[in-house]
């Protein structure tokens, strides 16, 4: 400015004056640069406003031009340190918009109450620089309803039942909040659209303002909400299961007071015949009634293990006996049993050689091609063969019972393994010599069961040349260590 | 002299109707149907000699039949059969494995009971074959003495572990040998959970024995429990 004393007028160089305090305004804090600009304008007025090396002014001319450099030089510095302060806050905006959309992001990965409340632990520790200690009475932390109450952190007495009475009463406690200001520290509650689902205790570090609280509340709501989320699932979890199971109870209750009052009405019937008429009964008709009372109560029993075993696979949690199984040994049972109920029956087997060990409860799986059979036979037509096929398909092993009966209607292949359907039965008496049998419903369903505990897959499909085939697919499951088969010379094992 | 039954079954309609049906039968049957009276009965009888085969269903009310089957056996070797209600296979593997010699899962045919107390009283030497050292049954014919197996007639060659395997089942012939038993008796008490040996192994033997090994006659499965050799023909 001395170098260009005397070059220019005094106006000129006020400006450049106005000019640098501008520049001081936008490098260096506001109260400072608004003293600068004073000190300037009095150096100024100092040096170069005439008289020079003096502070007085000629009131006419100069004191004007001193006042406006001041003033302007002053507004620069207020608009600057506005501006500066609007972009702080806009930052700040910015980076808490950030935390809370990673915040959003970290409680979705989570799925645990306790994994998401050790989220907001470390969001609030970031933020306030000590320890919170987070309360949560979700249902869905403990599983045990008496303790639902959940503590992460330390925690004095007083401090726990101030977050017990923040929890309950859904509302802030602390400096700022209106209430209990004398509280040293900040409870916050969780807050879902309910209600309370938790709250936080933050130890405030020393001039933490009231953003940061509201900062925290806005983090401590979303868990609130989070935690209101795994609330309503977990419920309709349960609701969805007790329905099932009242569901499955129905159908019991039906299978049992329908399916079961047939043959017990015969059995009851036959029994009394003999009971009641016996020297009236020729001895032919007493042994008619006697083969009635065995073959229903066999008939019964079949029923009444269906029933049972799809009750005992309904449970949640249901331990089956498994262990390394042979196929062919299994179809080997059923076979048997067949032949064991009646002599007559006609099944025949084609089993593949070398079909891998399977990892399933043998009983189960009898009792699943048990009731296959059983029923390929109900429905075949006459004498034509049932025909139990086993073969490798990929990963899986598939067991197929085929018949060549009537077929299943179109409309009813999906729905057959629901409990309560039995085909067209007076079709299939018409064509048989036997009157339909109750049973097939619970049978069908409880096979369905049987395959899928064990992974598998049963399914129905019509064969090309009349007649159906019921299908089950099981996966393979890799055998512990495969027994070289012994050379007949080789030393035994 | 006819043979001495002691039956323990707590219901009692059961009991009766069993009871007069092995009567029917020529059996002189005593009857139980509580823990406490069938260790007392059990022990007169045994005392006296009159007691030949135990049918018992161990869901008594006052304990488990299987302390029954304990005490009977640290003195006796008086065949048991378990007539079991339960619908797991674990109960009643348990007490084959303790030593019971066979069993029969509710409701059962009396025909099948019959089956079952005449193989239990013929491997008790009762009859006239005291111990079984010779199978015959269809075409299958086996000497545990001459360790030889035939065919129709024809020599079957058979490796050590099978033959081992075969051995232990006539031994049984017509009674159930459970998986457990036969992975001790054949592979070795560190050998129980090898059930796949087994599977191996049975597959072999049916190969090599029956005409249709997907559908057996002879090497039946007891799916869950064990394996039982068919009883041989009289």
């Amino acid at each position: 400015m001395f170098g260009l004393d005397g070059r220019i007028d005094l106006a000129n160089l006020a400006l450049i004056l106005v000019l640098s305090a501008a520049i001081a305004a936008i490098w260096s804090m506001p109260l400072a640069s608004l003293a600068a600009s004073a000190i300037a304008v009095i150096a100024f007025n100092f040096a170069f406003v005439p008289p020079r090396g003096a502070f007085a002014v000629d009131l006419h001319q100069h004191a004007l031009l001193l006042v406006t450099m001041l003033t302007v030089s002053w507004i620069v510095t207020l608009l600057v340190a506005r501006l500066r302060w609007h972009t702080a806050q806009a930052t700040a905006q910015a980076l808490r918009s950030d935390q809370l959309r990673e915040f959003a992001e970290a409680l979705r990965m989570a799925d645990e109450p306790v994994a998401q409340a050790s989220i907001l632990r470390d969001a609030v520790r970031r933020l306030s620089g000590a320890e919170p200690t987070l309360l949560l009475s979700s249902p869905s932390v403990n599983t045990d309803e008496a303790s639902a109450i959940h503590l992460l952190g330390s925690v004095a007495p007083d401090e726990s039942s101030g977050l017990r009475l923040c929890l309950k009463e859904g509302r802030p406690m602390g400096p700022g909040t209106g209430r209990h200001e004398e509280q040293l520290s900040w409870y916050l509650p969780m807050r879902g659209a309910s209600g309370a689902f938790g709250a936080a205790l933050v130890r405030r570090a020393t001039g933490a303002s009231g953003e940061l609280r509201n900062h925290v509340q806005v983090l401590c709501d979303q868990l609130g909400a989070a935690l209101e989320r795994s609330d309503a699932l977990r419920s309709a979890a349960a609701a969805r299961e007790q329905a099932q199971g009242h569901a499955l109870r129905n159908t019991l209750l039906t299978a049992i007071s329908h399916d079961h009052r047939t043959p017990l009405a015969t059995i009851l019937g036959a029994a009394s015949a003999l009971h009641d008429q016996d020297e009236r009964l020729s001895l032919a008709q007493r042994r008619r009634l006697a083969a009635t009372i065995v073959d229903e109560a066999t008939q019964l029993s079949r029923l009444t293990d269906n029933t049972l075993q799809l009750a005992r696979l309904g449970q949640v949690g249901v331990a089956l006996q498994r262990d390394w199984e042979s196929v062919e040994e299994m179809v080997g049972t059923v076979l048997r049993r067949v032949r064991q109920r009646g002599p007559q029956h006609r099944v025949k087997a084609r089993v593949e050689a070398g079909l891998p060990l399977l990892r399933c409860d043998a009983v189960l799986m009898v009792q699943l091609l048990d009731n296959l059979v059983d029923n390929a036979l109900k429905h075949g037509i006459g004498d034509t063969p049932v025909e139990v096929m086993a073969r490798r398909a990929g990963h899986s092993v598939l067991i197929a019972v085929q018949d060549r009966g009537p077929g299943v209607p179109a409309a009813q292949r999906r729905r057959i393994f629901d409990t309560f359907q039995r085909g067209d039965t007076d079709a299939v008496a018409e064509g048989g010599d036997d009157r339909p049998r109750p049973g097939a419903g619970v049978g069908l369903a409880l096979c369905k069961a049987i395959a899928r505990v064990h992974g598998g897959e049963l399914c129905l499909r019509a064969r090309s040349n009349g007649g159906s085939s019921f299908e089950v697919t099981l996966p393979v499951e890799e055998c512990p260590e495969g027994t070289s088969r012994e050379g007949d010379e080789g030393a035994p094992p | 002299m006819s043979l001495g039954v002691l039956l323990v079954e707590d219901d009692r309609e059961l009991r009766t109707t069993l009871r007069d049906a092995l009567q029917v039968e020529g059996y002189r049957v005593v009857s139980s149907a509580s823990l406490a009276d069938a260790r007392a009965v059990m022990f007169n009888a045994l005392a006296q000699g009159g007691l030949d085969i135990v049918l018992i269903d161990p869901g008594l009310p006052d304990g488990d039949g299987a302390s029954l089957l304990a005490d009977l056996r640290r003195q006796h070797g008086t065949p048991v059969i378990v007539i079991s209600a339960r619908p797991g296979e674990d109960h009643k593997v348990r007490l084959l494995d303790e030593g019971a010699d066979d069993y029969l899962v509710k409701p059962f045919s009396l025909a099948e009971l019959l089956a079952r107390m005449r193989v239990a009283l013929r491997h008790r030497g009762t009859t006239v074959h005291p111990a079984i050292v010779r199978y015959d049954r269809a075409d299958l014919a086996v000497d545990l003495e001459t360790r030889r197996v035939r065919r129709a007639g024809a020599e079957v060659h058979l490796t050590p572990t099978e033959y081992r395997l075969l051995a232990r089942l006539v031994r049984h012939a017509g009674q159930v040998v459970t998986h457990r038993q036969l992975l001790v008796d054949v592979w070795g008490p560190e050998y129980t959970e090898h059930t796949h040996y087994l599977r191996l192994y049975m597959a072999q033997l049916r190969a090599k024995l029956e005409a249709e090994p997907a559908d057996p006659r002879l090497l039946l499965t007891e799916p869950g429990v064990g394996y039982r050799l068919v009883e041989p023909e009289d």
